[in-house]
């Protein structure tokens, strides 16, 4: 499109982050700032008998200390989506209050908070909070919790299920396709618990100023806009224009960040109460009790094939823990975001997917980078490679078989799935095709051959994913639940001087909204990037936004930007053509300028705007200015795809997987800057293969997360990770004036069948056939065993 | 988290047998233990202050001992709260004479941690479990050492 679209733009934001000095919300401290410990439950599930607090009020420094009697807003924080059970059953919505007064249903659960001068005397002070709990038997496994007699996480319903939803055709034809097809393949398995870890722990500042009335929140979040129009509206009752949410640079969230928690809303309640401003940031100990977790569905599922490899039905059961309260997203995740991608790349003529979702004694599970795609992924590319084993076929050749063939979305229509969606535009044959290239795959198999005679196990394991982001057309995600809108603002400011400033909805999280952004605003105005800033995470800044998550900033509040910058370049070619003489359909826009076609005439964009706001000799009519605001709201879903390839080694002795290649082809549209795409399929293909191979939350019997520090916690660090080959296929997303589908998740979503495939294959020779993840050297070496 | 182990005790089953049921020698050699209070025949109430690696902190609760096979058995009931967490632990004991006078003390059981202590992770808070027994042992051995034998 231009001067730096399509280049490596080195990252703007890394001049500080390098350096340090980036503004995290913990870095912020205010005058007469006060500071907060929480008193925690250290059961899953209990009741609460009492709370003293008459010692720890007495401790120094003690402002003071707040209990589920004293907060205010009786059912809490609300949940964002709305799944009925498929016979209709409303949804079963619990309170989630502030601090709890009665009941504990997870480790970690707030009883108390104490508010004192400094953070060590309100640790201080916190640890002198009497609780008194009789502990109660607690439920942590979704499909446990729906067993008989299993404890009841919430008491006023008969059973632990928030929902019981289905998608897709008729169970019973389903059931019936399966019944007389040639192959049946079968899966039964986990797809874990992980927790999310940012590096940044959530952080929250209130700031209530008495002599203006206004509160302003500082907040580590992903949509400052969300947060302030949930806590406002539905939380504490108090006026949205009163409140200022500001979220400056944020550490990571992958998800976790994106819903509205707890902590946020007690502390904007008390900064009013006490008259100061109030901290609480959270410990890396908190963060694994209070963060949402990821995934955590257990699935049994069956995939009919025809008597050439032909999918011909597909039948899924899954429970899927929510956690003991429902989370902003969390209803939306095993279902919308889960369910609409079971038709994968593949053809399927059949697909039901029924989800039981329990509430369990845990702490909430929401969206975690992907949130429902790569469960979906796992199972789709798990099944299909565990079939063609089963039925002696290659498995790059079961899945050309199956493929849905290339559509552009313009010439050809989009394909439209069993499961409620209709895909934009994809070549899923392309992207696997140039994997296999870039893999080699006949030498491979050769050197596997070879490396099996020396008593090395080698295995290749492939994935062919696609996914659903930029979350969508608003009426669709209201038909499917959604209790907002979900399209984005893009406000351009265009200064007397020419100088641009951007305010997005979209909020980096560390992506590189400020570069990325910049550069195609720059090259659409024909300016260069210097005059470009980007402008995110203030209320009061942006005009309103829905944040950043499913991969959603380009493609939804790109979009919004590209259309304010349209009525910017069509109120500038009226006053171009003004001060040019010339008529408006006679210009031409390019390089920063207007030309009267043919002529040597122009104007430039710099001289438009200053007259714009020096309006002595201007068109009659036309209001003064050069600044507009635009709402977005995409027409579809888009619909990233790619081939992602991994190669492993198994340690024969010990069973520890070593990761050798991992190759990424992914096609994410037109891809804007290549460095940062690159960047955010590196950091998704590391989560994946974290997931596959060491990260998994494991509880006790009672509920207890007995693995919750970084001591036994298993990260993936570099030495697990090889060296990562990327390559693109660019299939355009048809319905975006960026052409562009989201490329933050895809990473994520990808790598972590690939992996598990990888290290089935290579334990194929002595019978094993499906591992559980992580695939740990212990649970490699019992394979290997049996 | 499983606990379990053995140590020697350089006497007979009769001596640690009457060591262990008797509240003045548990007070001297359980770690950590401030006071140590007599609610019922091998029941206590104990307050101690735990230091070992990353566990500090005072605990508070109950002792007991249950299953009683005179000289041969029984089961080291514990129930302890503190700020970093609670502890419930059933562990049963064996008293094995190794035929010179020497008795070999086997334990095993089933500790339940909740709070930092649970979070904490099973390879540490073993580690910690483990020096702890090692600590009631050899205490153990330095008051026979102190003390006359019965016998």
């Amino acid at each position: 499109m231009g001067k730096f679209v399509g280049k490596a733009v080195k990252r703007r934001e890394d001049a500080r982050f390098l350096k340090g000095a980036g503004t995290y919300t913990d870095d912020i401290k205010l005058p007469k700032m006060a500071h907060t410990a929480f008193v925690r439950s250290p059961y899953a599930h209990a009741n609460v008998l009492s709370i003293d607090i008459e010692e720890a009020k007495n401790e120094p420094g003690v402002i003071a200390i707040y209990t589920g009697n004293d907060a205010c807003g009786e059912f809490g924080v609300p949940c964002g989506w709305q799944v009925d059970f498929k016979n209709g059953e409303t949804m079963r919505e619990p309170a989630h209050p502030l601090l709890t007064k009665d009941k504990i249903r997870h480790v970690g659960e707030a009883v108390a908070i104490v508010v004192a001068e400094t953070l060590e005397q309100a640790r201080d002070a916190a640890e002198m909070v009497m609780v008194d709990y009789e502990e109660l038997l607690a439920v942590t496994d979704p499909k446990q919790a729906m067993e008989a007699g299993a404890p009841l996480v919430h008491d006023q319903w008969e059973d632990n299920a928030a929902f019981d939803w289905c998608i897709g055709n008729d169970r019973a034809e389903v059931e019936a396709a399966l019944e007389s097809a040639h192959h049946v393949t079968e899966m039964e398995y986990r797809n874990h618990r992980v927790a999310p870890n940012a590096i940044e722990p959530r952080s929250y500042i209130a700031d209530y100023d008495v002599n203006a009335d206004k509160w302003t929140l500082y907040t580590s979040t992903q949509n400052p806009h969300l947060i302030r129009l949930l806590l406002c509206a539905f939380v504490l009752g108090i006026p949205e224009h009163k409140v200022r949410v500001v979220s400056k640079d944020v550490g990571g969230g992958f998800g976790s960040k994106i819903y509205h928690y707890t902590e946020e809303a007690l502390l904007t309640w008390i900064s009013r109460e006490i008259g100061r401003p109030v901290k609480w940031t959270s410990d890396r100990s908190e963060a694994f009790m209070t963060d949402a977790h990821g995934r955590d569905h257990v699935v049994k599922s069956k995939m009919g094939f025809d008597k050439d490899g032909k999918i011909v039905a597909h039948l899924t059961d899954e429970y899927c823990a929510m956690g003991a309260y429902l989370s902003t997203f969390a209803p939306a995740v095993p279902t919308y975001l889960h369910g609409t991608l079971f038709q994968g790349v593949y053809t399927t003529p059949l697909i039901h997917l029924n989800v039981i979702a329990p509430f369990t004694h845990t702490v909430v599970v929401d969206a975690y980078r992907g949130a429902g795609r790569p469960e979906a992924t796992y199972l789709l590319e798990r099944i299909i490679s565990k079939a063609a084993k089963e039925m002696g076929m290659d498995p790059a050749e079961i899945r050309f078989k199956n493929f849905i063939p290339p559509f552009d979305g313009v010439e050809e229509a989009g394909y439209q799935t069993q499961v409620a969606l209709q895909y934009d535009s994809g070549d899923y044959h392309g992207v696997l095709e140039r994997g296999l290239e870039m893999l080699g795959y006949e030498d491979f198999r050769k050197e596997q051959a070879k490396a099996r005679e020396y008593g090395k196990l080698l295995g290749v394991g492939f994935s062919s994913y696609i996914e659903g982001c930029g979350i969508a057309p608003s009426a669709v995600v209201g038909a499917l639940g959604a209790r907002a809108g979900l399209y984005e603002v893009g406000h351009v400011r265009v200064q007397p001087t020419g100088k641009v400033s951007v305010f997005t909805g979209a909020h980096s999280h560390g992506q590189g909204h400020e570069t990325v952004f910049a550069q195609f605003v720059a090259d659409k105005l024909g300016i260069e990037m210097d005059d470009v800033e980007i402008e995110h995470g203030d209320t009061d800044q942006v005009a309103f936004g829905m944040g950043t998550y499913g991969s959603r900033s380009l493609a939804v509040g790109g979009s919004a930007i590209i259309k304010s910058i349209d009525k910017i370049l069509e109120k500038g070619a009226k006053i171009a053509a003004h001060k040019l003489e010339a008529a408006e359909e006679d210009l031409e826009y390019a390089e920063g300028k207007w030309t009267v076609k043919g002529t040597d005439k122009s104007i430039s964009f710099g001289d438009v705007s200053l007259t714009a706001y020096v309006p002595h000799d201007y068109p009659e009519g036309l209001e003064p200015g050069l600044d507009f605001s635009s709402f977005y709201d995409p027409s579809n879903f888009t619909y990233p795809f790619g081939t992602h390839i991994a190669v492993v080694e198994v340690d024969s002795d010990t069973g520890k997987v070593d990761v050798k290649r991992f190759i990424a082809c992914d096609d994410v549209g037109n891809v804007m800057n290549p460095m940062i795409v690159d960047g955010q399929i590196h950091g998704g293909v590391v989560q994946g293969i974290g997931q596959a191979l060491l990260e998994e939350v494991v509880f006790d019997e009672a509920g207890q997360m007995i693995n919750a520090s970084y001591m036994d916690y298993a990260m993936p660090r570099a030495d697990d990770i090889p060296m990562i080959e990327t390559d693109r296929t660019v299939t355009p997303c048809p319905h975006n004036p960026l052409g562009v589908k989201g490329a933050g998740e895809a990473g994520c979503i990808g790598s972590t069948p690939a992996v598990v495939n990888a290290v089935v294959d290579a334990l194929a020779h002595l019978g094993v056939t499906d591992i559980q993840m992580p695939v740990t050297p212990q649970r490699v070496w019992k394979a290997m065993q049996n | 988290m499983q606990v379990k182990g053995n140590y020697m005790v350089n006497t007979t089953p009769n001596v640690v047998w009457d060591m262990i049921t008797n509240p003045a020698v548990l007070e001297k050699i359980t770690p950590g233990i401030k006071t140590l209070t007599v609610t019922g025949p091998d029941q206590y109430d104990a307050i101690s202050e735990v230091k070992v690696g990353p566990v500090k902190g005072n605990f508070e609760g109950t002792l007991s001992l249950k299953d009683q096979v005179n000289l041969e058995s029984c089961v080291l009931v514990v129930d302890q709260k503190s700020k970093m967490g609670n502890v419930v632990a059933e562990i049963s004991m064996k008293l094995i004479p190794d035929g010179n006078d020497n008795t070999e003390v086997q334990y095993t059981g089933d500790a339940k941690m909740s709070g930092m202590l649970a979070r904490m992770g099973q390879r540490i808070m073993s580690g910690v479990v483990s020096t702890l027994s090692r600590q009631f042992f050899q205490s153990l051995n330095k008051e026979l050492e102190g003390e006359p034998s019965t016998e």
